[in-house]
Order: C-alpha cells, then sequence, then structure tokens
C-alpha cells in the first residue's frame, strides 16, 4: 500500500489524536501568538462604547445554553463588563431553558454590585420566559403580563423601581443578544426591530455567522460580535483578557491542523488519480 | 471533599462523552443516558416554575382571569390526549392554537424584515463608488450574485435550459459554493470554540477548578485502558 | 353524525389555526383596541399552553425507557439511568420554595451545574473531531465546484486564525470577501426565497390546505 493509500485510508483515531494534541498542547503550554484586531471586534467596541448612552435601558440576553457556553461565555462575559462602566439600566432575561443558569454562572465572574449596582434599582433578572417567537412578541406588548416574578427574589415586578419605567418594547432602546440558535436574531428582528424599531446587537456562534450577514448589511442588526476569536479581540480592546485571549493559541493551532489534513488529503488525492491513470 | 466529587463527576461525565471517539462503549452510554435525564427534567422544572409565577401574576387578579386560567389549564390538558389513539384527535387542538399564534406572530412582519428590508438593502447598493474601486467592483458583484442566486432557485427543470439561465446558473452556484466554503470555515471555528473550552475545563485553567486537571488524566487512562484491554481479550479469533 | 364524530373532524383544528392566525395579524395591521386586548390575553394564554405540554417529554421518555427495561431488551440498565435522573430532577425542581424545592434546590442545581452542564458542552463539541476527520478524508476537490468550496473554506479557516491572520494579513481581508460578498449573496437569496416560502406556507395554512402539522395517531383527515 502506497502512503497515499495509507493517508486515504487512516484509521480516524489518529486523527482525532492529533486533534486532542494540537488543541491540549497550546493550552499547557501557551503560544502567546500575538492577536491582531479585526473590524468585527473593533465595531461591536465602538457601539457598545458610543451607542449606549447613560439613563438608557438595555435587555442583555444570553440566548443559550450549556452547549453554546464555551463560545459565548467569554463574550458575554466581556460585555457586560462594558456595560457594567455605563450608567444604564439593563434588564436579564432568555427565551432558553439554560439562559437564566448561565447568567448565574455570569455572576460567579462578575458582579455588578462592585460596579455600584442595586438589584431592583439598576438592573433585574427575569429569568427564563418559554415560548419561543411567542414569548417574544408577548413580552414586546406587556412586560408585566408575560413575566409575573423577577427570577432572583420572586416578588411581583411592581415592587421593584427599575420596571416603573418598563412596560413595553417601546421602553428599551437595545437589545443585546448572545444566541446559538432558535429564537435568536431574525426572531427578536421580527418581534422588537420590525415591530417597534429597537436596535439589536448579536453575538452568534460561528455556524450562526453567515446568516447573519445580510442583516448586518442592512442595517437591521447594528453590530456583530462572530465567535471566540473575535471575542478574544474584544478582550484585548477592554484591556481585560479572559476566558478568550486564553484559547486563541489553541484555536490557531487546530485550524492549522484542518488546513494540514486538507492540503495532505487533497494531495493524496491528485496523486492517487495520477497513478490510476 | 464535596468540591473533589462534582469535580470528578462532571470530568467523568465530560470523557464519557469524548470516549465515543474510541468507539461505541458503555461509559458513552452512561454518559448519553444521564444527559437525557437530566436534560428533559431540568425542562420540566423551569416550565413548572412559570406556570406557578403567571399564576401568582395577572390570572388571579380577578375572577374572570382566574376562569382564563381554568379554561387555559383544560385546553393545555388536552396535549396528554396524544397517548391514547381514541383521544388523539384532542391533541391536536392545543398544537393548533399555538401553531397559529406561531404563524401569525411570524407572518405579520417576515415580509419586513427578512424581504423588504433585504431587498431595500439590495436596491441601496450603489454600482458606483467614487474613489473607491475596490467597494465599487464588490458592489457590483453583489448586484449580480443575489439575483441570479434567486433566479437559480425559483426556476427550476426546463426553465434553466435557455443560454441565459445556463449563464445564471454557473454565476449561482459558484457563489453558493463560495458560500458554503465560508459556512464550513465559520463551522470549524464553532467546534473548535466547544472544544477548546472543554479542554480548558479538563485542564482546571482558571475559572475551572484545578483539581479537574488530575481527575482527567485518572478517568481517561482508567476509560481508555478498560476500552483497550477489553478490545484486545475479545478479539476474534480469524475464521479457518 | 354522534358528538364524537363532530369533535374528531379535522375542521375543528384548521378552524383554531386560522382564528389563533388572524388574531395576531389583524390587530398589527388594524387598530382595534378590544381585538389588540383579547390577541394579548391569548399571546399569553398561548405561553401557559405550551409550558402545560411540558410533562409531553417525560411521558414519551418513561413509556419508551420504562418497556425497555421491563422488557429487559437490550441497554435496559441505561434506561434505568433515563428514569431514574428524569425523576430526580422532576421532584427536586418542583416549584415549591416553601419546601426547599425548585430552581434553588441544592441538589438541583448540583446536578445542572457538574453533570448537565459539562454534557451539554461536550456532545456539541465532539462535532470537531468528526469535521478534522472529513477534512483529510471527504474534503476533496473533484471538480470544479467542489474546488470552490475547498479553497473559500480553506481561506475562511486561515482567516479566523491568528497564526495565518498574523504573519499573512492580507489573509483576513480575503476572509472578510468571502462572508461579506458570496456569503452574503447567498444567504440572502436565501433569506428572500425563505421568506417567500413562510409567506405560501402561512397562507396554505390559513386556507386550510396545508395539514402537515395535523398528522399523525391516524386521525380523520
Amino acid at each position: 500500500m502506497s502512503i497515499m493509500d495509507k493517508i486515504n485510508n487512516l484509521d480516524r483515531r489518529i486523527i482525532y489524536l492529533l486533534a486532542w494534541i494540537f488543541v491540549l498542547y497550546p493550552l499547557i503550554f501557551p503560544l502567546g501568538l500575538p492577536i491582531p484586531i479585526s473590524s468585527d471586534a473593533r465595531a461591536w467596541h465602538s457601539y457598545v462604547e458610543n451607542n449606549i448612552h447613560d439613563g438608557d435601558t438595555v435587555i442583555f440576553a444570553p440566548m443559550y445554553g450549556t452547549s453554546g457556553m464555551p463560545e459565548l461565555f467569554p463574550m458575554t462575559v466581556a460585555t457586560m463588563k462594558h456595560i457594567l462602566e455605563k450608567d444604564v439600566k439593563f434588564v436579564v432575561l432568555s427565551f432558553w431553558t439554560e439562559g437564566p443558569l448561565v447568567f448565574n454562572a455570569l455572576l460567579r465572574q462578575v458582579d455588578p454590585a462592585d460596579y455600584g449596582k442595586v438589584y431592583g434599582v439598576d438592573w433585574i433578572n427575569l429569568g427564563y420566559i418559554p415560548g419561543s417567537e411567542t414569548a417574544m412578541g408577548a413580552l414586546a406588548t406587556s412586560f408585566q403580563n408575560s413575566v409575573a416574578n423577577d427570577y432572583v427574589e420572586r416578588r411581583p415586578l411592581s415592587d421593584f423601581p427599575i420596571m416603573e419605567n418598563i412596560y413595553t418594547a417601546t421602553d428599551i432602546d437595545l437589545i443585546i443578544s448572545f444566541e446559538t440558535g432558535t429564537p435568536g436574531a431574525p426572531e427578536w428582528l421580527r418581534q422588537w426591530n420590525t415591530a417597534y424599531g429597537v436596535n439589536i446587537i448579536v453575538g452568534c456562534i460561528g455556524v450562526s455567522v453567515p446568516g447573519m450577514i445580510p442583516y448586518v448589511t442592512s442595517g437591521q442588526i447594528s453590530a456583530l460580535m462572530p465567535g471566540l476569536t473575535v471575542s478574544a479581540e474584544y478582550e484585548l480592546l477592554l484591556q481585560k483578557p479572559g476566558l478568550a485571549v486564553a484559547g486563541v493559541d489553541a484555536v490557531s493551532t487546530s485550524h492549522l491542523l484542518i488546513v494540514l489534513l486538507v492540503v495532505i488529503g487533497n494531495i493524496a488525492f491528485f496523486m492517487t488519480k495520477e497513478e490510476e491513470k | 471533599m464535596v468540591e473533589m466529587i462534582a469535580a470528578w463527576t462532571a470530568v467523568f461525565f465530560t470523557l464519557g462523552i469524548y470516549s465515543l471517539l474510541y468507539r461505541e462503549n458503555p461509559w458513552y452510554r452512561i454518559a448519553e443516558s444521564v444527559y437525557l435525564g437530566v436534560a428533559v427534567g431540568y425542562g420540566v422544572s423551569v416550565d413548572l416554575l412559570y406556570i406557578r409565577n403567571q399564576w401568582t401574576g395577572q390570572w388571579n387578579d380577578s375572577a374572570g382571569m382566574m376562569l382564563l386560567f381554568a379554561i387555559v389549564l383544560f385546553i393545555g390538558i388536552l396535549w396528554y390526549g396524544r397517548f391514547n389513539k381514541s383521544t388523539f384527535f384532542l391533541y391536536r387542538w392545543p398544537l393548533a392554537i399555538v401553531v397559529g399564534t406561531g404563524i401569525g406572530l411570524a407572518l405579520r412582519t417576515v415580509i419586513d424584515a427578512q424581504f423588504l428590508q433585504q431587498i431595500a438593502s439590495q436596491v441601496r447598493t450603489p454600482f458606483y463608488v467614487a474613489g473607491n474601486m475596490g467597494a465599487t467592483i464588490n458592489n457590483i458583484l453583489v448586484q449580480i450574485m443575489v439575483p441570479s442566486v434567486l433566479l437559480y432557485f425559483w426556476f427550476t427543470g426546463t426553465a434553466r435550459e435557455s443560454a441565459p439561465m445556463k449563464v445564471v446558473e454557473k454565476i449561482a452556484r459558484y457563489t453558493m459554493m463560495a458560500g458554503f466554503g465560508s459556512a464550513y470555515g465559520y463551522t470549524v471555528l464553532t467546534r473548535y470554540s466547544l472544544f477548546i473550552g472543554r479542554s480548558q475545563f479538563l485542564l482546571g485553567i482558571p475559572p475551572n477548578d484545578p483539581e479537574n486537571q488530575l481527575a482527567f488524566w485518572i478517568i481517561a487512562f482508567i476509560m481508555l485502558a478498560s476500552m483497550i484491554g477489553w478490545d484486545m481479550t475479545h478479539k476474534k479469533a480469524p475464521v479457518a | 353524525m354522534k358528538m364524537g364524530e363532530v369533535l374528531k373532524r379535522i375542521e375543528i383544528p384548521i378552524a383554531l389555526t386560522i382564528i389563533a392566525t388572524l388574531l395576531q395579524v389583524l390587530p398589527y395591521y388594524f387598530d382595534i383596541p378590544a381585538l389588540s386586548s383579547v390577541a394579548s390575553t391569548t399571546t399569553n394564554a398561548v405561553l401557559l399552553i405550551v409550558a402545560y405540554a411540558t410533562f409531553v417529554g417525560v411521558i414519551s421518555i418513561l413509556l419508551v425507557h420504562g418497556k425497555r427495561v421491563q422488557r429487559r431488551s437490550e441497554g435496559w440498565h441505561f434506561s434505568i439511568l433515563v428514569v431514574v435522573f428524569v425523576a430526580i430532577m422532576v421532584l427536586t425542581g418542583l416549584p415549591l420554595q416553601e419546601f426547599g424545592l425548585g430552581t434553588n434546590n441544592s441538589i438541583f442545581n448540583w446536578i445542572f451545574t457538574y453533570i448537565l452542564t459539562p454534557l451539554g458542552g461536550t456532545t456539541y463539541s465532539i462535532l470537531a473531531f468528526f469535521i478534522t476527520s472529513a477534512a483529510v478524508r471527504a474534503f476533496k476537490a473533484r471538480n470544479i465546484e467542489a474546488a470552490i468550496v475547498l479553497v473559500s473554506g480553506t481561506l475562511m479557516v486561515m482567516g479566523n486564525a491568528p497564526i495565518f491572520t498574523n504573519s499573512v494579513p492580507v489573509l483576513a481581508d480575503i476572509s472578510l470577501w468571502i462572508r461579506n460578498i458570496p456569503n452574503m449573496a447567498t444567504m440572502r437569496g436565501v433569506m428572500i426565497g425563505a421568506a417567500l416560502g413562510a409567506v405560501a406556507l402561512a397562507v396554505r395554512t390559513l386556507m386550510g390546505i396545508e395539514r402537515g402539522y395535523l398528522r399523525g395517531g391516524g386521525g380523520d383527515e
């Protein structure tokens, strides 16, 4: 059997082992590769810095579960740290069942109280609202009818000063949504952006990025954070390196492996074709 | 001690899923079964909490709302008609209401959000950008590619046999192939990002528990050794 | 015709679908306060109806896995695990905060944090290995179109990795171009087509022609 045949018939477990090595090595022995800052990171940073004004009310929506945490959690934490430095009120909610528990994980890393934010006055957590797009539509028409109690203290919304001026979608200035699928940006756009003109910025996993680009190009989504690499760049712009920066070396080596395997596989393919001729 | 059990449990289930990479095995089946049970149970809990919270909200404000809540509860019970052939028809009623509401909510704005706005953006794209040849070329490409893709989907079969449509078809297919390549690139990023996150967990890289790393090496060794050992002791004898 | 036969007719759920749809669409285009109020209440009612379906999954699982245990079918030991963990999560997660149960219950939270979270994150990450295997075995330039996918995909992969964009900065620009031009064109075309398809499907559903969502159970159609 020629070398090319061996490559074509390689035991896939060897490939899996290579994947483990290419990912674990830079995590154990960090390479410290420089990270160039992309236009996506600058656009997100600029939007949060310049387009969220003091006094604004923002929806902060971790629309993902445990499956999306490795890729979305770093950008969620970094963005939360960024908006906590501003004098804005924010409402945390999710239309994904695990969203509230993702936010609880965030609270273990970022405490709004450290930034002088008081629960119920500066921010509130409404938890999970079942019903997908229907729930989004219902929330837009009435917060109080869609959500009876807050998630943390289980008290009526009317008990909290922050909710005195939040009744419908028109009372919200911006939606910051981190998402892995449905419900997500298209549903936000249909129920909040198109219907009520609420601006939206979206952080999403890489797989969702191609589908978001038409919305970005048309201006329906004001800024996009596409995946882990750009999260790392954003952390550097904030001068708060975190989980994303720690993982980017591994992104580099893993992608290097993919490129090498594609090249090797195609060389083997063409050489096998030549031999057959 | 409690933290140690927690760390080792989390690592065990993580590696249980990854053990599938070697082959189908009992470690994986354990992890998969537990995942199914916990995920379903978790979903039930958050739904029940929502129902209870809703009752303490607008639904017990007045007698009328309480009656409505009872009616909604009755409709909700009809879901469970699906488990019996003679009552299956009842399952369709709440389904019809939910589907109809969902269609209505989407229908009223889908035309604007995903049709008109996209067409407006396309029409607003200028063919010529003064002083920027790159943007001009890109815009011309977009003005050619988008209609080509649309025509490719709208006209199928014999409608594609005309000479102009053959050109359109080629442009559309090459455009879509390049687009799919983009999707592949981002898929690689996502899947590896998820794997990197799990690897950071297994190696105990902060903010993950450093105890994880010890658990990782030991449990991985035990799982691999058990599977390889099983394979070696249960090798099939060659057929005579 | 007996009452039971009337209730089984497919026209009833179709009528419910049409009414529910119109109840959402009409208030959006016509300013009728009474209708808007009814629509809003209906939407909130639907959220509850959706939540009430929560036990459908549990019952399905208990039926499937319970039967497996009962018959000692292949893998029945694992079915015991499924049933046990469903029971633990449902019981500890019952919304009875007065009795220490609910989403703040320590056992519930422990299982979520140390079992569900690692399992959820790992299950989707395993695809990374299959993509890697496919890169060497399946991702071949067999013809022009495959070559285009291969080249654009490889450039995209390189554009997402700092190890490449540091050494060859133009790769970042190229991958952005692929994303913002051919990918955008593809996705825009697909999106417009899908929007038209969604409208067509909605109109067919409103007319009672589309009944796929009501199938099953061997009922009257």
